[in-house]
């Protein structure tokens, strides 16, 4: 653990931090042996006197039950952590790789360049979020896909125009003049001096964006517009919620996945704050 | 003033290209273009006569600078599955959506400003320390789960409030201001709107904390100090005065924001807003319905955004007295 | 019987690379209707010290011991609350730079009348009477009480700073760096109104400055400090033309002409000690080019002679050839050689 802290740059005395890497880790190890923790999510189980084990409380053999259709809640569970890290992962790196280069190329290069890619910032930025995702997901069908790339198209802004702004502050420094005078080129200022000096901010950004990419995707699975092949905590959700899971009073069938989504979303607020007090004594300087 | 009007052209440029991206947005749909406007079930009078308002049978061009014509009137088309005007059941749900935005958002940010301005105030206090992760936490829960938990509890478990929608079945009123105050609706805004504001807090509060931590260090405070002012006077009308201008712009922003993103909590309490009339819409595939209210709530979020800048500009003396 | 007699103060700042000792041994007296330079290079301490006599001290910010007694009463080691009522009614405050020190949501005039009714019990009218006239006082249009603090230009506001410190008839103005921001001709004139209304009102000034120019045009008497601690204290014409502690020395060498004004102190060789693991013996020694094996063991104490000049050097009998040698600039630059 403490090498791992070290690897990622994270303050190793800040409490919030170091939980929010555990609960990261543990869910990873889930997602990674998820197979071997659980059985098929979608196999409908029977009892042993051959009715359909719908509704069941927790116990030994389904530690959380299973569903109005006799599937194996904690399997689903346990497989949901997968479909939650790809879409976070996955739609955190876009975004977060889009919004570096329109901030670095915004910033660096300036005048129109600069004015055009920061109105497109404010189209992205009036364009209603969820609305949009939903749309999307319902046009070009509800695949993962597609709702990784509505959370890119509208979530990059956010990203550009910090990146931009502490561009707009390298580029004043001195090393950046005198390589400038020193003739090397754009590119190499840029990788040279500069993305070193933004990457801790983009991963900070980073370790937000994993968190607002899972709530996205909860809602649309939620919705009824998530993607249909896989098992996700939102999509658990929702069939708790159709299936009039509140009404019984099934808290062991919709309280799981909640709180899954709320611990990898919170592990990575934990996390940029940490970052954040130890990065930004470093960008005040 | 002059800034003024820049701000009122890049929100129109805004407006204009939201607009367009949701005419090509609507093309994308599977199928035949003219299901934009047109469903089979409407009476051949009643198709010829989209056709002609929308110009489904001309060139996409034609159809865009029509498209436009009509949005500008607020003619969005007939709605599919009710066969009325989209503009009219737009504006039937939009008391509902508003009563509920308006009253969270108030609630989270004054809870949120005052228990932010505390917690700094706090700094390195047990309130802090559990406070801060608590605040976190709630921020990352899905809004329709805190919900369905809420629900769970206070509606299927203890049977205190209704389970959904706005109004009791049956329920007559002599006028919207009438529903709106009547305390059937009001029991059943408790759930909905207890969800959003839980959800909505964190962003003033952490603002309003971080803010405050900032403002307390700066020359003025330390000089009110020296001047022998009372604590509480120096808090309040110098520290949190200062700290508020952020959070003023984030209201503004924030409201524009949750009218769109109610989605979610609308339709967990099946609440007839302009959120849950755009889920059915496109889960019914009514794109008439589904276009209008896309737009309608983008014009929202817009026209907040622009707010958000002028309430600065108001609010901030540097700005103002420039 | 001084008005203000500081004695021993000591405050220390918790940083993250450990206590730093901003003031060890803080001595210093105010007299009754005297201005008194306080006088160090940035990061010696004076502006801890002139802060700390309000008791308004950072969070980080511990008193570590010494008394601070004001018309006869120790107030740091007395109650709280009769420290807080002597603030702006007897100990008012002008900062470095007022951009920041007025708040700038609120109007000046409203920022003048809050203290007015506020501290001074005053009710609404007499309270914009009396902002008029202390507009006026300072040379300020009492029209302009109503714009905001970004509308004032540098000397305005420093002005407006002056006016409210002395709102309420006070008995001590501690002014930290009051014209470091501005420029030279704008300086002299607030310079110029501070000691004129100084004169006239009878009131005590302690002036934190790291500019000797300024000690030497406005101040009766000069305390000088070095890493935290007073080195020297006496009337300017003393301290400036007889100095007997060599960091002074080096201070005033700088100056041969003392009326030509704007200068700054001119550096001398090598940097001031690391406030977190001060050196034993005098703090100055490992740049004084007259340091002796027991100045680098024993820390001098501050003697005051007959005059009440005061000064903490082991070798202050010899102050006069000392003060004759350091006049010659290769003494220092030798010394830098000989250091590195």
């Amino acid at each position: 653990m403490p090498s791992l802290m070290r690897a990622l740059r994270l303050p190793q005395n800040d409490p919030l931090a170091i939980i929010g890497v555990t609960i990261y880790v543990v869910f990873l190890l889930v997602a990674l042996f998820a197979d071997v923790l659980a059985s098929d999510p979608f196999e409908i189980l029977f009892t042993e006197d051959g009715n359909l084990a719908a509704n069941l409380p927790p116990s030994l053999a389904y530690p959380l039950g299973t569903t109005n259709l006799g599937r194996d809640i904690f399997s689903q569970l346990v497989i949901g952590t997968r479909s939650a890290f790809l879409v976070g992962l996955t739609a955190a790196g876009a975004v977060v790789a889009l919004g570096t280069i329109v901030g670095l190329v915004s910033g660096y290069f300036g005048g129109l360049t600069d004015q055009i890619l920061m109105r497109l910032a404010d189209i992205a930025l009036g364009i209603p979020f969820l609305p949009f995702v939903i749309v999307l997901a319902a046009f070009l069908g509800p695949q993962t896909q597609n709702v990784v790339l509505a959370i890119t198209v509208l979530l990059w802004p956010n990203t550009a125009r910090v990146i931009r702004s502490q561009v707009l502050t390298l580029r004043e420094r001195g090393f950046v003049e005198a390589a400038r005078v020193a003739g090397s080129s754009d590119l190499r200022i840029i990788r040279v001096h500069i993305a070193p000096n933004i990457m801790p901010l983009s991963l900070l950004y980073g370790s937000i964006a994993i968190g607002w990419a899972i709530l996205t995707e909860a809602s649309i699975s939620f919705l009824g517009f998530g993607p249909s092949d896989s098992i996700s905590w939102g999509g658990m959700l929702q069939d708790a919620y159709a299936s009039q899971a509140l009404s019984r009073g099934s808290y062991y069938w919709f309280i799981p996945p909640g709180l899954c989504i709320v611990l990898v979303v919170v592990a990575g607020f934990f996390i940029s704050r940490g970052y954040e007090e130890i990065l930004f004594p470093k960008l005040k300087d | 003033m002059r800034s003024v009007a820049i701000r009122f052209a890049q929100m129109l440029l805004v407006l204009w290209a939201v607009a367009t991206i949701l005419f090509f947005l609507f093309r994308l749909m599977p199928g035949d273009p003219t299901l934009a406007y047109i469903d089979t079930t409407f009476t051949a009078e009643q198709q010829e006569e989209l056709m002609r308002q929308f110009g489904l049978d001309r060139s996409l061009a034609e159809q865009y600078l029509l498209y436009f014509a009509n949005v500008i009137q607020g003619e969005f088309g007939t709605s599919f599955r009710s066969k009325r005007p989209v503009f009219t059941i737009i504006f039937e749900v939009l008391p509902n959506t508003l009563a509920l935005t308006v009253l969270s958002i108030t609630i989270a940010y004054i809870f949120g400003v005052l228990v932010g301005a505390w917690l700094a105030w706090r700094r390195g206090s047990i309130a802090e320390a559990v406070g801060i992760p608590l605040v976190l936490t709630l921020r990352a829960a899905p809004e329709f789960w805190l919900g369905m938990v809420l629900l769970a509890i206070f509606a299927f478990g203890l049977g205190w409030l209704p389970s959904g929608g706005a109004n009791s079945a049956g329920m007559q009123f002599s006028s919207t201001f009438d529903r709106l105050t009547s305390p059937d609706f009001l029991r059943h805004l408790i759930l909905p709107a207890a969800t959003l504001a839980l959800y909505l807090q964190g962003l003033p509060l952490l603002l309003m904390r971080s803010n405050m931590l900032d403002v307390l260090q700066e020359d003025y405070v330390m000089m009110a100090r020296m001047k022998g002012l009372p604590e509480w006077r120096i808090l309040l009308l110098h520290a949190a005065r200062n700290a508020l201008l952020p959070v003023v712009t984030a209201f503004a922003l924030g409201l524009g924001a949750s009218v769109g993103g109610n989605v979610v909590v609308e339709t967990v309490f099946s609440w007839p807003g302009l959120g849950r009339v755009l889920v059915d819409a496109v889960a019914s595939s009514d794109y008439p319905l589904a276009q209008g209210a896309f737009m309608f709530i983008a014009l929202i979020l817009i026209v907040m955004n622009f707010v958000a800048d002028l309430l600065y500009t108001v609010l901030d003396p540097r700005v103002s007295h420039g | 019987m001084s008005l203000l007699r500081v004695r021993g103060l000591a405050i220390d700042y918790a940083t993250k690379g450990g206590t730093l000792h901003a003031v060890s041994r803080g001595t210093l007296d105010v007299g009754a209707a005297e201005v008194v330079g306080l006088v160090g290079e940035s990061g010696c301490g004076k502006t801890t010290l002139a802060r700390a006599l309000t008791g308004i001290v950072p969070r980080n910010a511990t008193f570590m011991g010494g008394e601070i007694v004001f018309e006869g009463r120790d107030v740091l080691n007395g109650p709280p609350d009769a420290w807080r009522d002597l603030l702006w009614r007897k100990i008012s405050f002008v900062p470095q730079s007022s951009m920041n020190a007025l708040d700038p949501v609120y109007r000046v005039g409203a920022q003048m009348t809050e203290v007015l009714r506020l501290r001074g019990g005053m009710g609404r009218a007499e309270a914009a009477t009396r902002s008029e006239e202390l507009f006026a006082m300072v040379g300020l249009d009492p029209r302009r009480a109503s714009e905001y603090p970004h509308q004032f230009s540098g000397g305005m506001r420093q002005r407006a700073a002056i006016a409210m410190a002395l709102a309420l008839h006070p008995a001590l103005v501690i002014a930290d760096e009051p014209v470091t921001a501005l420029d030279v001709i704008v300086q002299r004139q607030v310079l110029d109104t501070l000691r004129d209304l100084q004169s006239r009102l009878g009131v005590s000034v302690l002036l934190v400055t790291h500019d000797i120019s300024v000690v030497a045009y406005v101040c009766d008497r000069v305390v000088v400090m070095y890493a935290g601690e007073v080195i020297e204290s006496g009337t300017t014409r003393a301290v400036l033309e007889a100095p007997r502690h060599p960091y002074t020395m080096g201070l005033t060498n700088a100056f041969p002409d003392l009326e030509r004004a704007g200068g700054t102190l001119a550096p001398i060789a090598g940097a001031p000690p690391d406030l977190r693991a001060p050196p034993q013996g005098c703090r100055f020694a490992p740049r004084c080019p007259f340091a002796q094996a027991r100045c680098r063991a024993e820390t001098p104490p501050l003697t005051i002679d007959a005059d009440g000049h005061a000064s903490a050097c082991w070798r202050s009998d010899e102050a006069a050839a000392l003060a004759e040698n350091a006049k010659d600039p290769s003494t220092w630059t030798l010394m830098s050689t000989s250091a590195a």
